[in-house]
């Protein structure tokens, strides 16, 4: 994993936040404690440096459910590996953002 | 969204719209987009605060932005262009300066708004920048030119130069009439205005200083040119070229012999191969 970005905890966090099933913007932000003026650029950066990608929500589903559509986010393959040194790096980062505290997203 | 939330989200709505005007312009609707669905989903009572790190991203993005940069609306290369700029900009001035009502203004060209005070007013300020022009004409180095410009061409520069200076004396009059309005700020707006004309004279001298002796046309494509610890029998500064190949402009940082002035080299008929019409302009 030498070819793995080294991430800042809040960037670490955040990325967890995503594999771990959160998402959505606010639902990031919200398990995380981080605000809105961190969450949404250091996910534009993760986004850039390709570890995730995002994806509009089909429309159709949101009008179904009377809401606007949101835009969400997975992690790549990429993302994934960095994760994984990041947990070795900062151990407590699983328990910070567990995953089986995901609720339906 | 319940009524209520609706009818309370103009100002969430707003602050979006003002932080989007820092992002880039290309992705600003589906930036907008994005927020305002997120802000959809959270609680009216720390929407608000949320909104707030919409600044942070949209200056994030900004400064990371990856598409190309496109050119502003206001192109001053060509002399027209840029006096047209100049004559709307006065154009404008003179009518704010018709329409603002000056209190307790002793008689002269300034007291009353007449469109033939206004002439008059604006010599006055013609003669507040002759005034100010032995400091500004510091930064005028009219450049060593090998070849002599023909009359014709030494007119039309000097009537281009002549035509900025006048077309901006209305703006400084309507900056002046502004500045009296404002007379509780006293020496303070005097100062600000002092300033601002001898910057706009500046503009204009220096503005003349990086065009084309030829067709008037803004030099493009500066090189750096040499090494500062490398003098002898050398120079080093900046290199403009003419993007209609009419020549090249020298200026040096350091004042010797040769680059006393800046040296306008002049490229002959040979050289118009490598600048046909849109080669070297600016993209």
């Amino acid at each position: 994993m030498a070819d793995a970005p080294r991430l800042s905890h809040t960037t670490a966090m955040i990325l967890q936040a995503i594999g771990a099933g959160y998402i959505y913007g606010y639902s990031v932000m919200e398990v995380t404690g981080l605000p809105s003026g961190t969450v949404y650029p250091a996910m534009r950066r993760l986004e850039r440096d390709q570890l995730i990608r995002s994806q509009w929500e089909r429309q159709s589903v949101a009008d179904a459910e009377q809401r606007p559509p949101r835009k969400y986010y997975k992690l790549t393959r990429a993302g994934e590996k960095t994760l994984e040194a990041s947990r070795k790096r900062y151990p407590l980062l699983a328990k910070l953002v567990a995953t089986e505290e995901v609720e339906d997203a | 969204m319940n009524p209520r939330r609706m009818k309370n989200a103009w100002l969430q709505y707003a602050t979006l719209r003002v932080a989007s005007l820092l992002g880039p312009s290309d992705q600003r609707a589906e930036w907008i987009e994005e927020w305002r669905s997120e802000l959809w989903y959270v609680p009216q009572r720390r929407a608000m605060l949320f909104c707030m790190g919409a600044f942070r991203d949209a200056f994030w993005l900004r400064c990371n932005n990856t598409a190309p940069v496109k050119r502003s609306g206001i192109h001053l290369e060509s002399p027209l262009s840029c006096l047209a700029l100049l004559a709307t900009l006065a154009a404008v001035s003179i009518l704010i300066a018709m329409k603002i009502r000056v209190p307790d203004l002793p008689p002269g060209p300034f007291s009353s708004h007449r469109a033939s005070d206004l002439a008059g007013a604006c010599g006055m300020m013609l003669l507040f920048s002759a005034l100010l022009l032995p400091g500004t004409l510091r930064v005028w180095r009219a450049p060593a030119n090998r070849y002599p410009l023909s009359w014709a061409g030494r007119l039309r520069r000097g009537l281009f130069l002549a035509v900025k200076i006048a077309l901006l004396q209305p703006i400084m009059l309507c900056g002046f009439i502004v500045e009296l309005t404002m007379g509780q700020l006293g020496g303070f707006a005097s100062l600000g205005f002092d300033a601002a004309v001898i910057l706009a004279l500046r503009w204009i001298i220096m503005d003349q200083q990086r065009r084309c002796p030829v067709c008037l046309r803004l030099l493009t494509s500066p090189v750096r040119i040499g090494t500062p610890s490398r003098t002898f029998l050398e120079w080093y500064g900046t290199e403009s070229t003419c993007s209609r190949g009419h020549g090249l402009l020298h200026i040096s940082e350091m004042s010797s012999g040769y680059s006393e002035k800046p040296q306008w080299l002049r490229l002959d008929d040979s050289w118009s191969g490598l600048f046909a019409k849109d080669v070297g302009r600016r993209t």
